[in-house]
């Protein structure tokens, strides 16, 4: 049951969220209900105040004549115990209620003697039991000398029926008897539950206008927005012809106009630098391939020179060397333009296998281990003891990783590198650690822009060709992977490459942390228990930072 | 989309259902003081009936107030009677509600008070029935025929031993009547005149009632006006008309400080009846000064002062001040007193002769009426009648041989111009005459049919008869051309034999007959109440004429003038009437006695 009311809830929550229309016609019916419902009141509430005033006068009026002709005609009497009182009494009352018995105006006189209530009989015209009705309070009132009146709900002559009761004092000779008119307000009543009706007739009849105005005017002004909304989804979807149909001249034609200009605009830009871009990519395509036909002419010269270099002299056979080394470079360089250019030009294909990455880290390790000897940077690895399956395409997975491990046995300072493959149920990650110069704050992103350096200035040793990382990471994209980058100014750098472990599946999480564990917190504070240093900083500021190391100098604080 | 509306609607629903409309129940609203309260204090009441205790043991004073309890509102009548009567027979004075209380007017005649051994006193005392006083006021001919009542007194003292003078008395064996005397309704009682229309609506006709005198003064107006509605007593239905019928008086006629209310619920919206009917009430409201606000079936009529309305439509518009006129020596002549008036005789004096009684009586436009008694042929009379403007040249005789007797006429006044009517008594039989001296025998209702003496009202619609030795008033009907005499209602009256009546007032007739001997009364016209005028007159009265005095004309009441035994009187001051009154006679030679004027009468 709860759980119901809870979906209904939720339903009219969500409804209430994605529905302008909704809660324009919501709070337009509150509001105006509120203040219809306001307004009624206060009209129904005058048209009974008015009615019962106009009743209330009019019986003021009776009863005032009616006491006055009351006390002349007992004004005969000096006793109460006299004979033709009592039948004047009765007369009286005859006389007030219109002479009549038969008639059935309802209005009931009494005239009643409180004080003499064994020699007068309260009279009552026509006979009816009004006793019940005067309340105890009335008479007091009337006993007092006043005039007063109060509503009280009773039955006299025929069904229950509110009475206005208005009394006065009659003044006799020999003291007061009282003059009661009950007269039945059953006529202000309907009049007053008839206007009641027709003011809440009205009232929700107003409201339910200004609901269906406020729906309609919201959903002239909506049926356009989602129209802009739907066109603006398909053109974001590619689809650039999409445009919105332009009705009229108003507001919302003039948004549909501009819209469509807007499309139109962007729908030309977007062509154009797509153009721009595919020249660009198709130039660059080109001329990679117009380099390579020369190239290995060049490229067989110089094989030819360089195998036959120990001939020459010691200088020729060192240029040999450098032109063997450049056009290596220069190789390298063309494929990796024509790598970039074929994924720019989209023609870049995954070629999936389950494969197990163990095999493929060894091998990328091995065929770096020449170079890594060289710079004097130790590689481990932190492999599983298990084969760690996934559905890649091993070829640019061992690209990736060797472009990683390249850069970072090219950066390593001859300190170690860590590998280190993770897996879980949805993903694989390899990460790659160095102890370099690291990486400056904002450098990760930028890792990966084509031909970008850290530092221009230097000269590089291996010959990368400043592609790699771009390379790299339009790999990890193909397989709808990721590829990340660490860095923190010396404490080297971290690249994490992380894959789907069955191909077209989403990432969500990593199997691997891509800042290691061991890297310093960002604001460089203490690790493993280390003390926090506080100093004077640069510019008058404070400093915090971790106590340099070997100082040994401590300042107690206390407090 | 339709969650909202329903509960924007809903909420407009709840807000109306529970914020406004007329509550069910409410506080009480004062909305200031009542009107301000009646003076409160005693009502002016007249004088009431003294109590049992009043009288102390004193038999005949106790007696006469238990003869007196019964005055003053009916509603209480047996109330203040039994409270004279002993416990133990209260029982025996069987109550009676509303209308049907009536009281037994009598006239006290001798009280024998005997005691007996046990200490009660038995009383017997003579009464003569007057009449019924009934709730409406009006005296009715008596019922009871008792000519004696017995009752008993006893001591109210706890055991019936010595009397103490504060316990008081009470009457045992209680007649099973209630008892009223004559002194207790003039002591008591007011009497009040109220008029109702004649018959065809052409004047006013007095009614005779009695309201008691604890009946506050403030309730005269509202006692006037049910008298009204009541209707006329009985003997003088056939003369006049009641107000419309099912007329009801709603609820109390009210007022004070000279603005009084009436409310009628009364059929028929006739303008001029209604006019007729304001009338009607200012004069039966006696001298009430004020105004008058009518209303008929709540819609009020104009406020109408009663003063000004009296003075506008007067009650006997062609009733002047009186001459005195007599016959002498068959002719009729002036007779003149310092400081009246008196006029020359109205007739041609070829005409003015053979006069035995004559009345002159003035209509409309001063015409004069002549209606005289003349010797015929053979000694007998026969009935002269003529008209005319300033003088009678002409007369008509009544045919036939004549009568051997005939009483003085009477004309029976009309306000209008239609010709003029009149009652005389020839021969014991009741006659109308025309103005052609034309004679019909107006029926009567009487056991004894032998008139002899007839007097007709001011108004005309009223006479007094003196048949078979009583004395009856009966009303009169001119519808028709003709005249028709009511059913006679008989006079109770001390006086034995009357012999001739006059009206002295419009509510009291003057009558000569004897109380042992000849003597003149004045007799209320339901025969309660009772005036002795003269009581020394040494011989019977055969001719008796007054002038009626109204409250149109104001004139010294009580003037009359009779003859007896030949000898013509006046009254106030009560003188013989000698020749030397008289106009226009020769001078008696010495010697020679002188006759005496006769038949005296007045021209009004």
């Amino acid at each position: 049951m709860s759980g119901r009311v809870a979906g209904v809830v939720g339903r009219a929550h969500q409804t209430w969220r994605r529905s302008l229309q909704v809660r324009v016609v919501t709070i337009t019916l509150v509001a105006s209900s509120l203040l219809v419902g306001g307004f009624a009141f206060l009209i129904a509430d005058k048209i009974t105040t008015i009615l019962l005033d106009s009743a209330r006068s009019d019986v003021r009026q009776r009863v005032t004549t009616g006491a006055n002709y009351a006390a002349k005609q007992v004004s005969f009497y000096g006793q109460a115990q006299e004979a033709q009182l009592q039948e004047t009494i009765d007369g009286t009352v005859n006389y007030l209620a219109g002479g009549d018995p038969q008639q059935t105006s309802g209005v009931v006189v009494a005239i009643t003697a409180d004080d003499y209530p064994n020699d007068i009989q309260t009279r009552t015209s026509p006979s009816a039991n009004v006793q019940s009705l005067i309340s105890p309070e009335l008479r007091a009132a009337i006993a007092d000398g006043k005039v007063a009146s109060q509503i009280r709900t009773g039955r006299l002559t025929g069904e229950t029926t509110k009475y206005l009761i208005y009394g006065s004092p009659v003044p006799t000779r020999f003291g007061q008897i009282e003059l009661y008119y009950l007269v039945p307000l059953g006529r202000q009543d309907v009049t007053a539950a008839d206007a009641r009706a027709t003011v809440v007739a009205t009232g929700v009849a107003l409201v339910i206008l200004l609901g269906l105005l406020a729906a309609l005017v919201t959903r002239l002004v909506v049926n356009p927005v989602r129209v802009a909304a739907r066109t603006a989804q398909r053109l974001s979807a590619g689809l650039l012809d999409q445009r919105m149909v332009v009705n009229g001249e108003d507001d919302l034609a003039l948004l549909g106009a501009s819209f469509n200009q807007m499309a139109t605009n962007l729908q030309r830009q977007i062509l154009r630098l797509e153009e721009m871009s595919r020249l660009q990519r198709r130039f660059t395509s080109d001329v990679s391939h117009e380099l390579r036909t020369p190239l290995t002419t060049v490229r067989m010269a110089a094989d030819l020179i360089f195998a036959e270099r120990d001939e020459f002299d010691p200088a020729v056979a060192r240029s040999a060397e450098l032109l063997q080394a450049e056009l290596d470079r220069f190789e390298e360089l063309l494929t990796d333009l024509l790598e970039i250019s074929r994924f720019d030009a989209g023609f870049a294909m995954l070629d999936s296998e389950p494969t197990d990455l163990v095999p493929v880290v060894h091998r990328v390790v091995d065929r770096l281990a020449g170079l890594a000897e060289r710079v004097g940077v130790p590689i481990e690895l932190d492999l599983p003891g298990t084969p760690v399956i996934a559905e890649v395409d091993p070829r640019r997975v061992e690209r990736v990783l060797r472009n990683l491990v390249g850069n970072a046995v090219e950066h390593g300072e001859a300190r170690p590198v860590l590998i280190t493959l993770g897996i879980d149920e949805t993903a694989v990650a390899i990460t790659v650690r160095d102890h370099g110069v690291g990486l400056k704050v904002g450098e990760e992103k930028l890792v990966f822009n084509r031909f970008w350096r850290a530092d221009p200035s230097r000269a590089r040793q291996t010959g990368g060709t400043g592609l790699g990382l771009s390379i790299s990471l339009e790999d990890a994209r193909l397989h709808g992977g990721w590829l990340e980058a660490w860095g923190a100014p010396g404490q080297g750098a971290q690249f994490r490459l992380t894959l789907p472990a069955r191909a077209g599946d989403r990432l969500t999480t990593s199997p691997l942390r891509l800042v290691p564990a061991d890297a310093a917190l960002p604001f460089g504070g203490p690790r493993d228990g280390g003390t926090l240093a506080i100093g004077p900083g640069t510019g008058g500021a404070l400093a915090i930072g971790p106590t340099p190391a070997g100082d040994g100098q401590r300042t107690e604080v206390h407090s | 989309m339709r969650r909202p509306t329903l509960l924007g609607a809903l909420g407009v629903m709840v807000l109306l259902g529970a914020g406004c409309g007329i509550p069910a129940q409410s506080e009480v609203r004062v909305d200031g003081k009542g009107s301000a309260a009646t003076e409160a204090g005693v009502i002016s009441r007249g004088s009431e009936p003294p109590t049992r205790t009043a009288a102390g043991s004193d038999n005949v004073a106790f007696v006469r107030n238990f003869l007196s309890a019964a005055s003053g509102e009916p509603d209480r009548a047996y109330e203040r009677v039994k409270a004279f009567i002993a416990p133990e027979d209260k029982s025996r004075l069987q109550d009676k509600k509303g209308s049907e209380v009536a009281l037994n007017v009598v006239r006290l005649g001798e009280a024998i008070y005997t005691l007996n051994s046990d200490s009660t006193t038995t009383v017997k005392i003579a009464v003569q029935q007057i009449g019924m006083l009934r709730a409406n006021g009006t005296l009715a001919p008596p019922v009871a025929t008792e000519t004696e009542y017995d009752f008993g007194l006893r001591s109210a003292s706890f055991n019936g031993g010595v009397n103490d003078e504060r316990a008081g008395l009470y009457v045992i064996d209680p007649p099973n009547v209630l008892l009223l005397s004559d002194t207790a309704l003039r002591q008591y009682y007011q009497d009040e005149t109220i008029y109702f229309w004649s018959s065809d609506r052409s004047r006013l006709v007095p009614d005779q009632r009695y309201r008691p005198q604890a009946v506050p003064v403030e309730r005269r107006v509202n006692e006037v006006v049910k008298w009204l509605v009541g209707g006329p007593s009985d003997w003088l239905r056939p003369g006049v008309v009641g107000l419309p019928d099912r007329t009801e008086l709603i609820n109390n006629a009210t007022g004070g400080n000279g603005r009084w209310e009436v409310n009628l619920d009364m059929s028929g919206d006739d303008q001029n009846g209604i006019d007729q009917l304001i009338t009607q009430l200012a004069w039966s409201l006696g001298d009430l000064p004020g105004q008058l606000e009518l209303k008929i079936r709540n819609n009020a009529q104009p406020v109408v002062d009663l003063g000004e309305r009296r003075d506008s439509w007067a009650l006997y518009p062609h009733a002047a001040s009186p001459q005195r006129f007599g016959v002498y020596d068959g002719a009729i002549h002036p007779l003149d007193f310092e400081g009246e008036p008196s006029g020359t005789v109205p007739l041609a004096p070829e005409v003015n002769r053979n006069v035995v009684s004559a009345t002159l009586g003035l209509a409309k436009d001063r015409r004069i009426l002549a209606a005289m008694v003349v010797t015929g042929s053979k000694n007998r009379y026969q009935l002269a009648v003529g008209t005319g403007t300033e003088q009678v040249s002409v007369l008509s005789r009544s045919g036939g041989t004549g009568y051997a007797s005939i009483s003085r006429p009477v004309w029976l006044r009309t306000v209008d111009s239609r010709p003029s009517r009149g009652l005389v008594v020839a021969d014991g039989q009741l006659y109308r005459f025309d103005e052609a001296a034309r004679m019909y025998p107006v029926p009567l209702n009487l056991p004894s049919a032998a008139v002899t003496a007839v007097a007709a009202a001011l108004d005309g619609q009223r006479v007094a008869l003196i048949a078979g030795g009583r004395l009856y008033v009966a009303a009169v009907n001119l519808d028709g051309g003709g005249v028709s005499i009511g059913p006679p209602r008989e006079l109770v009256t001390s006086l034995t034999n009357p012999t001739a009546v006059d009206w002295g007032r419009e509510d009291q007739l003057v009558v000569a007959g004897s109380v042992g001997q000849p003597a003149i009364y004045e007799i209320s016209v339901d025969g309660a109440l009772e005036t002795p005028l003269r009581t020394d007159l040494g011989a019977k009265v055969n001719h008796l004429t007054a002038y009626p005095t109204n409250r149109s004309v104001r004139t010294p009441s009580g003037a009359y003038m009779y003859e007896a035994n030949g000898v013509a009187y006046r009254s106030s001051p009560s003188e013989r009437i000698d020749p030397s009154r008289v106009r226009g006679i020769a001078p008696v030679p010495a010697g020679v006695r002188p006759s005496n004027p006769s038949a005296p009468f007045f021209l009004y």
